[in-house]
């Protein structure tokens, strides 16, 4: 067995939506069928009983070990604790190779997962040892440290649940919630909009209590003394009972509390001036601990904490006393359960010391004793809800203290014996605020209900209704893909849109080009989703990107499939039929939002097939309004786009607007067939997005196909008289509707220059040819600079075998180069001719074409 | 013969405006004992000494109005305790505390004078003071005094307290748009405007900088990922676990490279320009003692640049400049520093300098550079040979005007992907004036709380109001911070009168605060019953962020022992000018030193607000033309002196008829109430009660609250005032 190519699918993929590790495994004959290896199974199981039932997808295909690698994959991570289900195994064209595809969680757990899977089936094979219980703790680990914190995570799931897309930005707490000009950040409790200076301020304890004394907010108040005589003085001002410490003294030295006699009070600052010069006289704040947590200018939950304590028995020692409370199954380890053990380390015993104790002290029957100073739950801190609790003044006097701070979400520390009455009442204050407050507390109490806080920071972030989105549209296809996304970028833009538009010549944002190169994957996309000048996306979904890392979101409001015809690019990749194709190009159909449309040619058979996957709803188009697919849909008050009497036209139900094809120069007054096929996908992404006829109108009018717009895209050009078209065009459906498109274009004598591109099939190359022979009477064959893998020569002998028989080809030429096949093609060209350029280096080619038609002029 | 020591008997911050001036003051009571028959003049040599120490003294203007007008003064003969506060402006200027108010006058009893100085920071107003005294005694008894040595204790201290410099710029800009300001803290932390109106800043942070952005602008790496994805040039890089793997990203990246941790500040620990293997190790062993990672970046080739962007606009850029030294066969480099490089005046310690001193022992990477030329600090370089220092020095040069719109909006872009309010961009480029696609340079990094000093005082070229653009990102035009302030002042039921403005305030919506005799109040939950009429009570309800209305009452004693606590009020109300024996501890025994007093309320009315005086009073009346603002007046007897006058032409008032209450604008006549219908202007109520009532109606009315809603307020007020009454009643039984 051979593990090779594994990817992590970080979006919707062609197997499922969710995330995935998918992997190539190559078998020797030995290893599949399973049945071929007598006790395998049965090992398997002894080492992971859990182990879920082994199947095949179709019932005809037989198990493999491909099959038991996959299942141990997602059954190993699932006992850690991943919340997985989804798995497959897949045959490939090639015998005893398989894809596998296992669910993930977290990516890193997910490649580990495999890792130990595959270990697991080796040691079952061998009849060695597989320590499966280490094989768990290292998967729970790591996915610990992988996965977000409580806090965060339960912030992303109510996010998740609102339908706000999010997405980590680093490997800590940081996430983006929602794409482009709506997103907003979150680490952790903080929120973008989160004021650096209020958090300064929360952590200045003497200016915060300034702060929340001038909003009427009741703090321990108390003021530096210099003498005994002022102690008292100022324990008179300030009420009794009072607290004496040394200001800025640290761990409770010198500090006495709960003093109301004068005697007690003097005696409590000489004790204090042993520490420091600078002694505070505060007031006492009797009772309990609480954590009131606020956000925006809500309560929306409340813990009274405790500290990790003890009660003495009479009996036992602390020691014994705390591996008693340890018992309880509740307590975990780490921070997994709402109760942590109490841990019984060098800061419990130093605090026991504190207290006149030690380990093996046995404390009087009833006595409270305390093994920490603080309340954190992960070191054996109880956390009890009293969210229902808080009187409303109480609740007042919470939001109020984060206002004055400045924070939107604030852990306000209390300390007063009930939170059932107003603090004011009782002598309780605010004795802190805190940014970035822990909310798992709240989120897993230790007693008591657990409070959705998670939904209260979205529901704060997210006004109602708003789920951080902007339009988006994917548009795939075999052809006319990039002038589809340009055009739809265009309208989008007319409307009065920011938009980000990614396709295969780079990453643009309001027509200004901001990455080149091949961008039509999910990197280029995520970035447009992460630009915050963006309103509005649209991005080319090439096969590549989708093969390797699946969607860059989790669903389109638009997707468009332009066709698919007859294919291209088959055989790469284990997509060998132009079935592959479509169930491939159909993933951005399936992943269509409830709300929105799929863009479907009606007259491509395969295309107006994936209508069934489309979760949303569906526009057809198609230039024949009495296309079956058309009317039918028509009929049942779908949406329709078609081409009548020189219109283009949208009809749903009784609604009917029409386009005048004379108003879109990019068709040449409807004469380039697949133009008008272009603006027809175009129109009804728009359409699917709620634009204004009147924007789209505009915009059609206004896009302008030349070179700026669509390099290498029918960039029709004038060269002394002659029609000179350049295109990208490299397949045997760009050829026939290029060959349609020119059909229309009168011309004297026409000729074409063509290479083939080397990574398609024979058949695919020679059947370009053959297409072009019915179209042109001269054609100039041109070997690439590029062979992609063809022995030289090898293209131009293919094409050449596609002219064979052309009934229209009267002269092939042969030139080794581009620029010098154009050289040649230009030499004889009359007015009146047309000469279509199928350039390769598009770049490069289109320069030197431009720079030639200049030097004409 | 030897001169007794002057004396201070008290000396006070008056934090607010005060009988002196609008600003803060310390005033001192100086008992100048025996000296009160000696005279500058008459003390020998005594004004040559003390200019010889202190020639600044020659700028001073006094009341002569021009420069050497002190000087003239001093040699015709003044008394000490007017010296004492021309020397202690001169040290606060000294020493960077720049203040230029003062006054000095009899007091009352012969050889005791008040002397107020205006000072920007309490200690270090206070520390001067203290050492103008020493100065004084030194110059007057001839003792020798080294007042360089004295000085610098005393700088250090306003180093230390004054506000920093980009601070100092902001509060400056919002001063001259007129909104207030309060330090929160002895440090940075300011407050600009009050309550619901207010805006906070720390240096050139504002409450609108997210810390979730000042964390992600901290993480260069993360930053530039960023960065990258918007399409904002950056350095490509990467960060880097050991020196081999430091070297191999180099060959990745392509040489040369920038070596540098990935969390320090101030381009510590950051060496640029590296092409070997060994360099490479060497710098990342210095970058790893910076910060706790280390990244290995392209090396863009250019000039460091800064840009200052604030709420998306560009508003300032400066250039770095290289800082080289040449050799003259003689000096080692650590002393051609000195002569070529730290001999330029602009160059300095404190911050008001434009430029630091260049200490090489605290510069590492100038150490680095030197090294890979091949010196130490020691070595002395031949005659004419450039040795370059530092790559990027300090950003000295302002070259805002020059900035590509691109390259400005690549700067605001980088600024907003972060997320960052203000944010000081640094770019490399080799010419700031071309897209940075056509330089190939980069956005290096995007810093949180930029430092403005370098641009409101660039070395070289035009200053730029960084101060005033942050003030407009937080006040749009028009916005002046302000809520209402209502200040009231006498002795004639102030409590009450401030409380029925406070509750007529809040029934007409506003969440209002009241500190005053009887009390805190925030709408209708009492914070305290303890008297507030003074700073501290006021000042705690102007910095609630939950208060669109303020209601202060002031007491005479307060604006003496402390100043007023707002700067400008919108209505300011003065119920009498009743003398007060207790005043007479500030030697205020005079009605004409209680005027003084007084008028500190009236002064400080806003130009769109109002003074609400009693026209019955004739010294409050006589106020009336002190204030910036509208007067209204209100008066028991509609026969009140002024109220003729004002009414014919066109003034507003309230006042009493027949029994019945009456709002006038000019000859237009409104009836209110009549006065039986309120317990606190019937039969039964005192003169006093009643007067409050229509001073609060006319504060009310100043401040457009619906004169509908008075009558019914005032009753619902007085109802409440009998409950209160009943429940102190009850729990005393």
């Amino acid at each position: 067995m051979e593990i090779s190519r594994i990817r992590a699918l970080r979006g919707p993929n062609l197997w499922t939506r969710r995330t995935a590790i998918e992997a190539i495994v190559t078998l020797s004959e030995g290893e599949r069928p399973l049945a071929g290896m007598p006790g395998f199974e049965d090992r398997l199981r002894e080492r992971f009983p859990e182990l879920g039932f082994l199947r095949a997808t179709h019932k005809s295909d037989t198990l493999t070990l491909a099959h038991a690698l996959e299942v141990a994959a997602i059954c190993l991570q699932a006992q850690a604790g991943c919340p997985v289900t989804f798995s497959r195994t897949a045959k490939t064209v090639q015998p005893g190779v398989f894809q596998i595809v296992v669910e993930y969680s977290e990516e890193a757990v997910g490649r580990l997962a495999l890792q130990l899977a595959e270990q697991l089936c080796l040691a079952a094979r061998a009849d060695t040892p597989f320590d499966l219980q280490d094989a768990l703790k290292q998967l729970r680990d790591l996915d610990e440290d992988e996965r977000l914190g409580p806090s965060t995570g339960s912030i992303v799931e109510a996010a998740i649940n609102r339908g706000i897309p999010c997405r980590r930005l680093t490997g800590g707490s940081l996430v983006q919630m929602g794409w482009g000009s709506k997103q907003r950040r979150i680490q952790a409790a903080e929120v973008d909009r989160t004021s650096a200076i209020a958090e300064a301020i929360a952590q200045d304890k003497a200016l915060t209590k300034k702060l929340l004394r001038a909003a009427g907010v009741p703090v321990p108040e108390g003021r530096p003394v210099h003498s005994a005589d002022d102690a008292w003085a100022a324990a008179q001002e300030i009420g009794l009972p009072v607290v004496v410490k040394p200001l800025d003294g640290n761990q409770g030295k010198g500090v006495t509390v709960n003093l109301r006699g004068e005697a007690e009070i003097r005696r409590a600052f000489e004790v204090a001036q042993g520490f420091r010069d600078d002694i505070l006289v505060e007031r006492y704040l009797p009772g309990g601990d609480y954590r009131l947590l606020v956000v925006g200018n809500k309560l929306v939950a409340a813990a009274r904490r405790e500290p990790p304590n003890v009660r003495g028995d009479g009996i036992h020692s602390v020691r014994e006393l705390v591996q008693q409370v340890n018992a309880d199954p509740r307590r975990g380890e780490g921070h997994a359960t709402s109760l942590t053990k109490i841990r019984f380390d060098e800061i419990a015993l130093s605090t026991l010391e504190k207290q006149g104790l030690h380990a093996e002290s046995i404390p009087e029957k009833g006595r409270r004793i305390v093994l920490r100073n603080n309340a954190n739950l992960s070191t054996g801190g109880t956390a009890t809800d009293v969210t229902g609790d808080v009187h409303p003044e109480v609740a007042a006097r919470a939001v109020e203290a984060a206002q004055m701070v400045g924070l939107d979400i604030c852990g306000v520390d209390v300390v007063c014996d009930s939170v059932l009455r107003p603090l004011e009442e009782q002598g309780g204050g605010i004795v802190e605020v805190n940014a970035a407050p822990g909310l798992r507390m709240h989120l897993s109490p230790s007693f008591g209900k657990a409070r959705d806080v998670g939904k209260a920071v979205i529901d704060h972030m997210f006004a109602p209704g708003e789920n951080g989105r902007i339009p988006v549209v994917a548009v795939t296809g075999t052809n006319g893909k990039t002038t589809t996304v340009r055009l739809i970028a265009h309208l989008l833009h007319t409307s009065g849109l920011s938009v980000g538009m990614t396709n295969t010549d780079g990453v643009y944002v309001n027509a200004v080009q901001v990455d080149s190169g091949d961008c039509s994957g999910p990197r280029s996309a995520r970035n447009i989703l992460l630009n915050p000048t963006v309103d509005a996306a649209v991005f080319e979904t090439a096969r590549g990107g989708l093969l390797r890392e699946g969607l860059a979101f989790d669903h389109a409001d638009v997707a468009v499939v332009t066709n698919i015809g007859v294919g291209d690019h088959l055989g790469l990749n284990f997509i060998t039929t132009v079935d592959d194709l479509a169930v491939l190009k159909r993933v951005i159909v399936r992943n269509v939002a409830k709300s929105g449309y799929a863009v479907l040619n009606a007259a491509d058979p395969i295309v107006a097939a994936m209508a069934t996957q489309c979760p949303g709803k569906v526009i057809f188009f198609a230039a024949d309004p009495e296309h079956p697919v058309i009317t039918s849909h028509k009929t049942q008050g779908g949406r329709v786009v078609y081409v009548h009497n020189g219109d283009v036209v949208a009809v749903e139900g009784t609604f009917e607007t029409r386009l005048p094809l004379a108003g879109v120069p990019l068709t040449r007054n409807g004469t380039i067939g697949f133009q008008v096929e272009n603006v027809m996908a175009s129109a009804a992404a728009a359409w699917g997005l709620g634009l204004s006829w009147n924007a789209i109108r505009q915009g059609l009018a206004s896009f302008q196909s030349d070179t700026g717009n669509a390099p290498g895209r029918f960039n029709v050009m004038d060269y002394q008289g002659a029609t000179l078209i350049a295109d990208y065009g490299h397949n045997p459906d760009a050829m026939q509707a290029l060959v349609a498109a020119i059909e229309n274009m009168p011309a004297r004598h026409r000729k074409v220059v063509i290479s083939g591109a080397g990574d398609r099939r024979d058949e695919d190359i020679r059947e370009q040819t053959r297409i072009l022979g019915a179209a042109f009477d001269e054609v100039i064959l041109y070997q690439d600079t590029c062979q992609r893998g063809r022995a030289d020569g090898e293209v131009v002998r293919l094409l050449r075998e596609g002219l064979q028989d052309a009934p229209r080809t009267q002269v092939i030429d042969a030139i080794q180069g581009e620029f010098a096949a154009i050289d040649h093609a230009l030499a004889s060209l009359q007015p009146g001719d047309l000469c279509l350029v199928l350039i390769d280096q598009v770049e490069e080619s289109l320069a030197y074409l431009q720079q030639r038609v200049a030097a004409a002029h | 013969m030897k001169h007794n020591e002057i004396t201070f008997q008290r000396v006070t911050y008056l934090r607010g405006p005060n009988l002196w001036t609008y600003r803060p003051v310390l005033e001192a009571w100086v008992d100048i004992g025996d000296l009160e028959d000696y005279p500058s003049d008459k003390l020998d040599g005594f004004a040559d000494r003390l200019i010889a120490w202190l020639p600044g003294l020659h700028e001073h203007r006094c009341s002569v109005g021009t420069a050497g007008g002190f000087v003239q003064r001093l040699q015709a003969g003044t008394w000490p305790a007017h010296i004492l506060e021309h020397v202690t402006i001169e040290l606060q200027n000294l020493v960077g505390m720049q203040t230029g108010f003062g006054k000095a006058r009899e007091a009352g009893p012969r050889g005791i004078y008040k002397v107020a100085i205006r000072v920007r920071e309490e200690t270090v107003g206070r520390a001067a003071l203290a050492l103008a005294r020493d100065v004084l005694m030194a110059a007057i008894n001839d003792t020798p005094f080294d007042l360089g040595e004295r000085l610098q204790p005393l700088r250090e201290l306003a180093d230390r307290r004054l506000l920093g410099p980009s601070t100092a710029a902001i509060v400056e800009a919002a001063t001259d748009r007129g909104i207030p300001h309060l330090g929160l803290t002895e440090g940075n932390l300011v407050q600009l405007g009050y309550g619901t109106r207010q805006r906070r800043i720390w240096t050139a942070e504002t409450e609108h900088t997210s810390a979730i952005a000042e964390s992600i602008s901290r993480d260069k790496d993360l930053t530039k990922t960023l960065l990258a994805s918007c399409g904002v040039p950056v350095p490509e890089g990467r960060v880097v676990r050991s020196a081999a793997d430091a070297w191999e990203a180099a060959e990745d990246i392509g040489l040369p490279v920038v070596v540098k941790p990935t969390d320090a500040n101030h381009g510590r620990g950051v060496f640029a320009d590296l092409k070997t293997r060994a360099e490479i190790e060497v710098a990342y062993a210095g970058a790893l003692e910076e910060g706790s990672e280390v990244m290995v970046e392209r090396f863009i080739q250019g000039v460091e640049h800064r840009m200052l962007v604030i709420g998306g606009k560009l508003v300032a850029a400066n250039k770095g400049f290289t800082a080289e030294v040449v050799g003259d066969g003689q000096n080692n480099i650590r002393e051609l520093i000195d002569l070529q490089i730290n001999s330029d005046p602009r160059r300095g310690e404190e911050e008001h300098f434009p430029l630091e001193t260049l200490l090489l022992d605290r510069e590492p990477i100038a150490l680095h550079e030197l090294q890979r030329q091949g010196f130490t600090p020691e070595s002395v370089p031949p005659a004419g040979q450039t040795v370059l220092i530092l790559r990027h020095g300090n950003m000295a040069f302002d070259v805002t005007d020059d900035v590509h719109p691109d390259v400005a909006a690549a700067g605001v872009l980088a600024a907003r992907v972060v997320g960052l309010d203000i944010a000081g961009i640094d770019l490399v480029t080799e010419d700031i004036g071309k897209p940075l696609g056509e330089t190939r340079g980069a956005i290096v990094e995007v810093n949180a709380g930029p430092s403005l000093l370098m641009h409101l005082k660039p070395a070289i070229g035009k200053p730029r109001p960084a101060g005033q653009a942050i003030v407009e990102h937080l006040f749009p035009a028009g916005e002046s911070g302000r809520i209402p302030v209502i200040g009231v002042l006498g002795r004639r039921e102030p409590a009450l009168l401030a409380s029925l403005i406070a509750r007529l305030l809040h029934l007409s919506g506003r969440h209002v605060g009241l500190a005053c005799g009887t009390g805190l109040q925030l709408d209708q939950r009492v914070l305290d019953t303890r008297p507030n009429n003074h700073f501290d009570g006021g000042e705690r309800l102007l910095i609630n962020r939950a208060i669109d209305a303020a209601v202060i009452e002031t007491s005479t004693r307060a604006i003496l022992g402390q100043g007023l606590p707002y700067d400008r009020c919108q209505v300011a109300v003065l119920t009498d000018a009743d003398e007060d024996a207790s005043l007479a501890e500030f030697y205020v025994d005079s009605q004409e030193r209680l005027f003084n007093v007084l008028r500190t309320q009236i002064d400080v009315v806003l130009k769109g607000g109002a003074a609400v005086l009693n026209a019955c009073e004739p010294a409050v009346a006589e106020i009336a033309k002190l204030s910036d603002g509208e007067v209204m007046f209100y008066a028991m007897q509609a026969d009140a002196a002024p109220l003729a006058e004002h009414l014919t032409e066109g003034g507003r008032a309230v006042f009493v008829r027949n029994g019945a209450i009456i709002l006038a604008t000019g000859s237009n006549e409104e009836p209110l109430a009549r006065l039986s219908r309120f317990d606190l202007t019937s039969a039964s109520a005192t003169p006093a009660q009643t007067e409050a009532v229509l001073a609060a109606i006319a504060a009310c009315w100043a401040l457009d609250v619906p004169v509908d809603l008075i009558p019914a307020g005032i009753e619902h007020f007085e109802q409440e005032l009998a409950a209160a009454a009943r429940s102190i009643e009850t729990k005393g039984a």
